[in-house]
């Protein structure tokens, strides 16, 4: 399933390592992820779910479903998509629920880390934000749960759209690049610490926190307590699921998870795909597909016209793509895999029209139905949440400086509203700048001056057409921060919020019933040890 | 949805206590009752809670009243028409002291004269009944099982309450914030919400924590106070083990839940009333600690997630119920610590009764009037968490 010859991108591969699959030997490319390599290998069921015991295979590809939870090492519900395959490593399909391991616990370490600024998501936005704050002097720690940083900007391939000057005409991978440089320059001097295959997994206020903030954050065996002074939260978003009969055979995959597989690790998602979604991303998405020799069979469209660019549709009727709108899927149809779908037309009403469907055969079907927010931590550290149509989804109210209601935690990037990249890396710089006043010496009015031209230059940005609708919603948000400011003071609306999980699993298919584990592992180890606890009864 | 004019009973709080006497109303024919919920329904506690139901207690009255609720608990399923999700997997409480051996002695010799299938158990008999536990880790002297407790679904508790209640004729309104109670005269006569007032000839105070801002409404002082309560959950895994463990001594509990989480909490000596629900780290140490000395195996295990629920604590943990002495018309049902789950079958069947017949004679609520706390307290000894 490799794809040998591509026509922009240079896989890089280097050294191979070998790894075992339900006894099988298998190989990878080192840096690979175990769920790309075992789909390399023509291997796309990777668990049962643990109700109905429906085969599973991957959906996001970064992280965010837990739809490719495997049993690794004998550690069960590893999210596969996150975690590289290396040498001598044994990986298990998991039948249902996962059972314990029997091997002692590895070297766990617990450690208080200490930095500036923890910048939680390594995406554009994250990036941009860490060397803005590190450029001025501030420390700053990146987290990301990937093992390769750049959110979803290194697996755009394509020139990048929707900017007027500023990074237009260049391909993602290229900026990413780019950035990526940047920073380690800056990890090299010591003022950017990087922690790549970690999860922030939970915002706390304890009182014997060193720092304003403190973030539990889990990697591996490990765990760290990150104390900061200042927070920016830039989780991205969740791609969308849509709802019809088989939507969690393995085959169905978010374009992010395609674009992954194809773009990062030149593995062919399938041989013959159905885009769901003529916007910007399942238009462009398809016509990667068929720059890497992939066959797309159709795209469907639920609303009556094209949401995509033009130009960019126009490439894909070129090939001779059909793209069909008012229509969408009624079913996903296959056993253990994709085989085919069933498509059916919509009425004014978007109701389907009976009698209306045809079948397509295609090995994989492409959701590319928007992206949701990723907010779990915003909403669980207090800051003040709500839904805009025009962000698709929950965010947190934000100044035009990116802070939240919460003093000190900042928000950027898709987290804040869906954008694009060239927007989240905007915001981003804006938030590691704003972070960094008080932080950074005596610069204060540099950094004034430095914002004030960012925002010119994202403004800039959002007026085109796409991004007029952004903008709307911005505004309103800022708005809305403004009548919340104003009226402060006593604001603790409710004592129970309604939502106080430190990070809820995401529910994607019909039947959830694979969880997501957190790495937060309950070490029985001396540094986690607690006093021993002496409560007599006490209130219960 | 238009709030009704009038009601002959509003029940403020839709947790399980709430649509648990909602139903227990209209089943027996009272079907002009509505319920008014500020947010969603199991939204409070019962949403937050562990759901462990438990018979083993120190006093007789409890006792009794937890044996009553898990002979209605087993009939719920088919009576409400919505599996509950009830499982009888025990609970298996520790015990740390030669003090807790003779204290334990003394609740099973007091349960068993009641018929609750119960016994005392030796370190050594522990691992016969869950084999994962550290009986030397945990430093365990004794311990008590009772195999026919366990634990229930709050969530489809709830609905299966509500959804019978409605089915029967009664109203349930979400989103619909209690603001204000006339009570002229000493007797209650309208609930008035952010949506509107209603007239009401009973108003039945069962919103959980905020149960005393209730109270205060219609001029009534009650001892609640919201103490916060952490809890978490565990990857899934295959079963391990069925029973609920418990111990007052760590206050600890634990139980692996039928799509395989392990759920549990513990309690928080340096805690305090408050409205503080942010989950802290330092929770989440205390728990990993100890549950790691009860079950070394679970070093190994994943957390998911950690959340906090508020208990609305009376002096004694013991509920209030019944009709208030100085509003009439006005019924507390409140106070319920960390076990108004387990105990809220009796609990609704009683108030239904009382506002029914005149009288309850599923339980004395007498003794749980405010007005026990001027005088001398009897505590419950066995509460956790
Ligand atoms: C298929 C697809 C195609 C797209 N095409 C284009 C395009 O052509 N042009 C364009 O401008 N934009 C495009 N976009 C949008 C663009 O990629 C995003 O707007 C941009 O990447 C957002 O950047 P971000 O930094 O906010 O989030 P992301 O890039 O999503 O990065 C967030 C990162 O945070 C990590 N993370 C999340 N939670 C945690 C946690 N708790 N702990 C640790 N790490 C965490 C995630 O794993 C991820 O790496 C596309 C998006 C998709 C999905
Ligand atoms: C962490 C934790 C673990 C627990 N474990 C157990 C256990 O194992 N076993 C057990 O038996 N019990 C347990 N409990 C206790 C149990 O959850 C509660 O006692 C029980 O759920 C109380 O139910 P309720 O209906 O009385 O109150 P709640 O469920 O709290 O319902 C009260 C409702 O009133 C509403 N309300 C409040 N104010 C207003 C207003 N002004 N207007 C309208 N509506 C309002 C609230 O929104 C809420 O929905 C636990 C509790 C916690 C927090
Ligand atoms: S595919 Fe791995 S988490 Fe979504």
């Amino acid at each position: 399933m490799r794809i040998e010859k591509h026509p922009i991108l240079d896989f890089g591969r280097k050294k191979k390592v070998s790894f075992s699959y339900d006894g099988n030997p298998l190989e990878a490319f080192e840096g690979e992820t175990i769920g790309s390599a075992l789909h390399a290998a023509g291997i796309k069921e990777l668990s049962h779910s643990l109700r109905f015991k429906r085969p599973r295979g991957f959906f996001c590809g970064i992280g965010k479903c837990s739809s490719c939870a495997m049993r690794v090492n004998g550690v069960p519900n590893v999210r596969t998509c996150i975690v590289n395959a290396t040498e001598g490593m044994v990986v298990e399909r998991q039948d249902g629920m996962g059972e314990l391991p029997d091997a002692e616990f590895g070297d766990a370490r617990y450690e208080i880390l200490e930095t500036g600024i923890a910048v939680v998501g390594g995406g554009p936005a994250g990036i941009s934000a860490a060397i803005e704050a590190a450029r001025q002097g501030a420390k700053v720690a990146l987290i990301d749960e990937n093992t390769m940083l750049g959110g979803q900007l290194i697996k755009q391939t394509h020139r990048f759209f929707g900017s007027k000057e500023h990074s237009a005409g260049i391909r993602g991978i290229k900026i990413a690049g780019e950035m990526f440089g940047e920073l380690r320059a800056f990890e090299a001097k010591g003022l950017v610490q990087i922690l790549s295959g970690a999860t922030a997994t939970g915002y706390y206020k304890d009182k014997r926190r060193r720092k304003e903030h403190l973030l539990g954050i889990s990697k591996g065996n490990d765990f760290y307590e990150l104390n900061a002074d200042r927070v920016i939260i830039a989780t991205g978003a969740n791609e969308n699921m849509l709802q019809f009969p088989n939507n969690d055979l393995p085959g169905v995959y978010g374009a992010g998870g395609v674009q992954t597989l194809m773009n990062v690790y030149g593995i062919r998602p399938g041989n013959r795909v159905l885009m769901v979604g003529a916007g910007n991303v399942g238009v462009i998405v398809s016509y990667q597909l068929l720059q890497a020799g992939i066959d797309v069979a159709a795209v469907v469209e639920a609303a009556p016209r094209i949401g995509a660019y033009h130009v960019h549709a126009a490439k894909l009727r070129r090939f001779g793509v059909p793209i069909l709108t008012g229509h969408t899927v009624k079913k996903a149809n296959g056993k253990g895999h994709v085989t085919g779908a069933t498509l059916v037309k919509l009425d004014d009403n978007w109701k389907q029209v009976e009698g209306t469907e045809t079948e397509v055969g295609c090995d994989t079907i492409c959701l590319a139905v928007g992206l949701t927010p990723s907010c779990e931590l915003l909403f669980q550290c207090g800051a003040k949440m709500k839904y805009y149509s025009e962000a698709c989804g929950y965010v947190p109210l934000h100044d035009d400086e990116m802070m939240t209601t919460i003093p000190g935690v900042y928000v950027a990037g898709d987290a804040s509203g869906i954008e694009e990249a060239s927007t989240a890396i905007m915001e981003g710089r804006i938030a590691g700048l704003a972070a960094a006043k008080g932080l950074a010496e005596g610069r204060g009015g540099a950094i004034d001056n430095r914002i004030a031209s960012i925002k010119e230059q994202l403004a800039m940005l959002r007026e085109g057409p796409f991004g007029f609708h952004a903008a709307c919603g911005k505004g309103k948000i800022l708005n809305d921060m403004q009548s919340e400011r104003g009226c402060a003071s006593n604001d603790s609306c409710d004592p129970v919020p309604e939502f106080t999980h430190s990070r809820p699993q995401t529910y994607l298919f019909a039947d959830s019933t694979q969880s997501k584990a957190l790495r937060t592992r309950t070490a029985h180890e001396q540094k986690f040890a607690y006093p021993a606890d002496r409560n007599t009864g006490g209130r219960a | 949805m238009q709030l009704p004019e009038k009601a002959e009973v509003v029940i403020i709080g839709g947790g399980v206590n709430g649509a648990g006497l909602a139903y227990s109303l209209a089943n027996r024919g009272l079907s002009d009752v509505v319920i008014l919920e500020k947010n969603y329904l199991t939204c409070g506690a019962t949403g937050r809670c562990g759901a462990g139901i438990r018979q083993q207690w120190s006093t007789e009255a409890n006792t009794r009243m937890a044996i009553e609720s898990v002979k209605m608990f087993e009939g719920l399923s088919e009576e409400l028409g919505h599996d509950i999700g009830l499982r009888q997997g025990g609970y298996l409480i520790i015990g740390h002291s030669d003090a807790d051996a003779a204290q334990f002695k003394k609740n099973v010799a007091m349960q068993k004269s009641l018929g609750l299938g119960v016994s005392y158990l030796d370190p050594s008999e522990i691992n016969g009944i869950v084999p994962i536990l550290d009986a030397e880790g945990m430093g365990a002297t004794c311990a008590t099982w009772c195999p026919t407790d366990g634990h229930a679904d709050p969530f489809h508790t709830t609905f299966a309450y509500a959804k019978a209640a409605e089915r029967l004729g009664a109203r349930i309104y979400r989103r619909t914030t209690v603001t204000g109670i006339d009570a002229p005269d000493g007797a209650v006569s309208k609930v008035r919400t952010d949506r509107g007032d209603i007239k009401a000839r009973w108003v039945v105070n069962a919103a959980g924590c905020n149960s005393a801002e209730i109270a205060a409404m219609a001029g009534i002082d009650i001892p609640i106070k919201p103490y916060p309560k952490e809890i978490f959950a565990t990857e899934r895994l295959k079963p391990l083990f069925k029973p609920m463990v418990i111990s007052f001594h760590d206050g600890i509990y634990f139980s692996q839940q039928e799509h395989g989480q392990v759920v549990g909490g513990i309690s928080d000596p340096e805690a305090k009333p408050q409205w503080r629900a942010m989950p802290s780290l330092r929770f989440l140490k205390r728990m990993a600690s100890t549950l790691t000395r009860y079950v070394p195996d679970f070093r190994h295990l994943k957390v998911l997630r950690q959340w906090t629920g508020f208990y609305d604590v009376t002096p004694d943990a013991q509920p209030i119920l019944g009709e208030d002495e100085d509003v009439s018309g006005f019924m507390q049902c409140n106070g319920f610590s960390g076990h108004g789950f387990m105990i809220s079958p009796s609990v609704t069947k009683a108030l239904s009764e009382y506002i029914l017949d005149g009288r309850a004679s599923t339980l004395d609520m007498k003794a749980l009037s405010k007005k026990r706390f001027v005088g001398e307290l009897d505590r419950e000894a066995s509460v956790v968490g």
